[in-house]
């Protein structure tokens, strides 16, 4: 019978501390610097080097490169990127190889979507995904 | 005297729902501040209407009557099992003067008509040809059975004490001292063995949810599912109401505060009831199925049995013995 | 006589107490359980043989998917298989920090363990007060490597990245805060006359039957056999913390919560003794980009939360490898579970198979 009001007693004293909840779709959830949320992309510093797509473990991500327009410069820049949420588990082995940072971590992470055609990003979209980027200021 | 006869019982339906909306919605707050968290407060000011939401959800939702089902008896179940829990509620005494049924033996119509509850019950498990189902209610209709016996008993002491089955009259009778003081051993067998009635937790079996899923509702969809939930609320109310009449003295005040009104006392003790029921739920694990006929036969029979002999014992003692 | 008939039911793959898609076909007679199936395979992935596809950095974020409640243990042992066969030396301070981040995985799953056990027998508070303490280690983990579950932590030759700036002060803070919590948990739950008549003698196994069960971790403890890798074959740098383990007597469900829950406090013992002795120097040891193991085999072994965590290797020199196979402790554990749920109620059902404390994602891989 103790035992009972002993645990009786840790509810009640429970009921009045503070509460440890979040305010979730009120307030927005502050992620950490290292939060591996949703990747920018900056085509300006892509070289193509398809080092993501390979190192990728899931194959989330295709891009496509063609040669420079100014023939006096090497290299290549990049045509397409898109990444596929539907399948990308957000390791964070892409902005891990990048030589140029290129692609890069944000502290955005709302994906829902109601269709999963959606979730299918293209370049621009990753570019314009340029809050909160990891590295970078708030 | 017409108009009230037809429109009390009207008023008295909404009261209850009233109570059950917010007991449903007071319950989840309450267990949510003990898990820390802030409970429902999303619909209304502080989730004022999260109940009242949540039954035109059901009400909107597809009635579903399962193909392999006894359609009939379905169908009858949560009427079977919600009608008793109203009807109990017109001889519970609020105060002196607010009472619809006064009759002689209102006790034991309260205990005879919620036992019928059991039938709704087991007749919708068993109709929903649903095994889990089968397993809840085959629980429910043991359990009911063997824990109507030491509540009946718990009570005889207090009857003993206030010579009447008149639930004013046993009010009446505690105008001096509170049966739970006296009949303290009658009260916590009442209490524990009320628990069980009400089905719920610690005694929780019949719906036992990490077990049989949803035990006797599992197939219930919709306004069906309502009504089965409403029955339970409802008794929750009638039970607390006749514990506050049985042991908490109904509408006498405590220490003489006759400043408060006696319907604000019954109110409160009412409130502390539904709270420790709330409570215990937030804290307690569910006890195991053949304990729980072990507690009832082994331990709560033979303590309300004792109480009675005690009872009658004490009350031949010059002093004290007009408190029993 | 009454003519009585046994009954056939169903439990799962969608129930609320078997902790993810996990079938048991039972007999009952009235509530009595007379035959008890295990049925798996719901969440089958085929981590094994996506790995063979796979580079060794791409095959840790897979891991992470097996037991998701104690995803750094996942981690550790695939790269641990890969070190071992690459004999790469690693600095210091990876080895710390890899014991720090595993311990508290530890504890943050036996937290879950609670939680959930608690929710299988009734109980609705100690679920969400043992997430409250969970969500602290939680939060930590997602300051060090930026994610709650699946961490990714881990690398060959190293973890990906260093403390955070405050990290082990917070680490300090939470075990401080965590002993408290647990006197609490004991108070709610520990004295309770209900738990204890529904854990005290149910589901009991002696030492023997554990071992030839195939066994470990709490499960192989709770019967009485004293057994721990971390230290009867020490690996990473387990050898250097003092820590007791707790051993039970009967091998019934009280035990496994007495062993659980002492378990948790010897984690943060250790815990405490890695912060404090945290050594200097860089978190990655001097491996090549492109990681090829060479040729052989290899098989460690580890204790994860839920018993002995084994992967064996087989390597062709390759950046793949050719064969890698994980032992995978809820998926041995759950074999004992048909012997122990003959001739019990279906309500310790629930409580037996808590008790094993299986995650799914690991039983089918």
């Amino acid at each position: 019978m103790l035992g009972l009001l002993k645990g009786m007693g840790v509810t009640l004293k429970n009921m009045t501390k503070k509460k440890v909840t979040y305010k979730y779709p009120d307030e927005p959830v502050k992620m950490p610097e290292r939060f591996r949320g949703i990747q920018h992309f900056d085509p300006e510093k892509c070289i193509v080097c398809n080092q993501c797509a390979r190192v990728c473990p899931t194959d989330c991500i295709t891009l496509t490169g063609r040669k420079h327009p100014d023939p006096n410069k090497r290299g290549k820049i990049i045509d397409t990127y898109d990444i596929n949420f539907e399948i990308c588990i957000l390791c964070d082995l892409c902005t891990e190889v990048c030589p140029t940072e290129a692609i890069v971590m944000t502290r955005n992470f709302e994906l829902a979507a109601y269709s999963r055609d959606e979730l299918f990003k293209d370049m621009e979209w990753l570019h314009d995904n340029n809050t909160k980027i990891r590295g970078g200021s708030q | 005297m017409q108009a009230w006869m037809w429109l009390g019982p009207v008023i008295m339906l909404f009261v209850v729902l009233g109570f059950v909306t917010l007991a449903i919605l007071f319950e989840r707050k309450v267990i949510g501040w003990m898990q820390s968290r802030i409970g429902p407060n999303r619909v209304g000011p502080w989730g004022l209407f999260q109940t009242v939401a949540d039954v035109l959800k059901l009400l909107l939702k597809e009635d579903i009557v399962p193909q392999k089902a006894d359609e009939t008896l379905f169908k009858l179940a949560p009427v079977i099992a919600f009608v008793p829990a109203f009807a109990v509620v017109a001889v519970l005494p609020f105060t002196d003067s607010l009472v619809f049924a006064d009759i002689g033996v209102g006790l034991l119509y309260f205990i005879a008509i919620s036992s019928i509850t059991t039938i709704g019950i087991l007749a919708g498990g068993w109709a929903s040809n649903n095994k889990y189902a089968l397993i809840g209610a085959m629980r429910s209709a043991a359990q009911m059975i063997s824990y109507e016996i030491p509540l009946v008993m718990a009570l005889v002491g207090v009857i003993m004490a206030a010579g009447t089955l008149n639930l004013s009259g046993i009010v009446e009778a505690q105008k001096e001292m509170w049966f739970i003081v006296p009949q303290f051993i009658g009260f916590v067998v009442f209490f524990i063995a009320s628990l069980a009635e009400l089905n719920r937790t610690p005694f929780d079996l019949p719906e036992a949810e990490s077990e049989l899923v949803a035990g006797y509702h599992v197939e219930y969809s919709g306004f069906r599912f309502a009504f089965f939930m409403l029955a339970e609320y409802v008794y929750v109310f009638a039970m607390s109401a006749l514990t506050t009449v049985l042991f908490l003295g109904g509408w006498n005040p405590l220490f003489g505060f006759t400043f408060l009104p006696p319907l604000i006392w019954f109110l409160l003790k009412f409130s502390l009831i539904v709270f420790t029921l709330i409570w215990i739920r937030a804290t307690l694990p569910r006890i195991r199925v053949d304990q729980l006929m072990q507690l009832g036969w082994k331990v709560l029979l033979p303590l309300a049995l004792f109480n009675i002999f005690l009872s009658a014992l004490l009350k031949e003692i010059p002093g004290i013995g007009s408190y029993y | 006589m009454l003519r009585t008939e046994e009954m056939l039911l169903n439990v799962g793959p969608q129930h609320p107490s078997t902790h993810g898609v996990f079938r048991l076909v039972i007999t009952i007679d009235g509530e009595t359980i007379t035959e008890a199936k295990p049925v798996v395979g719901y969440l089958h992935r085929g981590t094994e043989k996506l790995a063979e596809d796979l580079t060794y950095t791409q095959i840790v974020p897979y891991t992470d998917r097996m037991d998701y409640l104690s995803a750094m243990t996942n981690n550790y042992i695939v790269v641990h298989a890969a070190e071992t066969l690459m004999e790469v030396e690693l600095p210091e301070r990876a080895e710390f920090l890899r014991v720090i981040v595993m311990e508290l995985n530890r504890i943050a799953s036996h937290l879950v363990w609670f939680g959930t056990y608690l929710l299988d027998i009734g109980a609705m508070s100690p679920f969400l007060l043992a997430f409250r303490e969970r969500e602290q280690i939680l939060d930590l983990f997602n300051d060090l490597c930026g994610a709650r579950l699946t961490y990714n932590y881990m690398r060959i030759g190293g973890v990906k990245w260093d403390v955070p700036e405050g990290w082990l002060d917070q680490v300090r803070a939470f075990i401080s805060n965590m002993r408290e919590k647990l006197k609490e948990y004991e108070d709610l739950v520990a004295g309770n006359e209900i738990f204890l008549n529904r854990t005290r003698g149910i589901g009991v196994y002696s030492a023997d039957e554990a071992i030839d069960y195939g066994l470990s971790g709490v499960n192989l403890r709770a019967a009485g056999v004293d057994w721990d890798l971390r230290r009867d074959r020490p690996y990473s740098v387990y050898d250097r913390f003092e820590f007791d383990v707790p051993v039970g007597k009967n091998g019934d469900l009280y035990d496994k919560f007495t062993c659980r829950m002492e378990e948790i406090r010897q984690s943060l013992r250790i815990v405490e003794q890695a912060v404090d002795q945290f050594p200097e120097g860089p978190v990655m040891a001097k491996v090549p980009r492109v990681i090829r193991v060479p040729e052989g085999e290899a098989y460690v072994q580890m204790e994860s939360p839920r018993g002995e965590l084994g992967c064996y290797l087989v390597s062709r020199g390759k950046d793949k490898p050719y064969r890698l196979k994980f032992r995978r402790p809820s998926f041995y554990n759950l074999q004992i579970l048909p012997r122990l749920l003959k001739g019990e109620n279906v309500a310790n059902l629930v409580a037996i198979l808590g008790g094993i404390d299986i995650v799914l994602g690991e039983v089918d891989a």
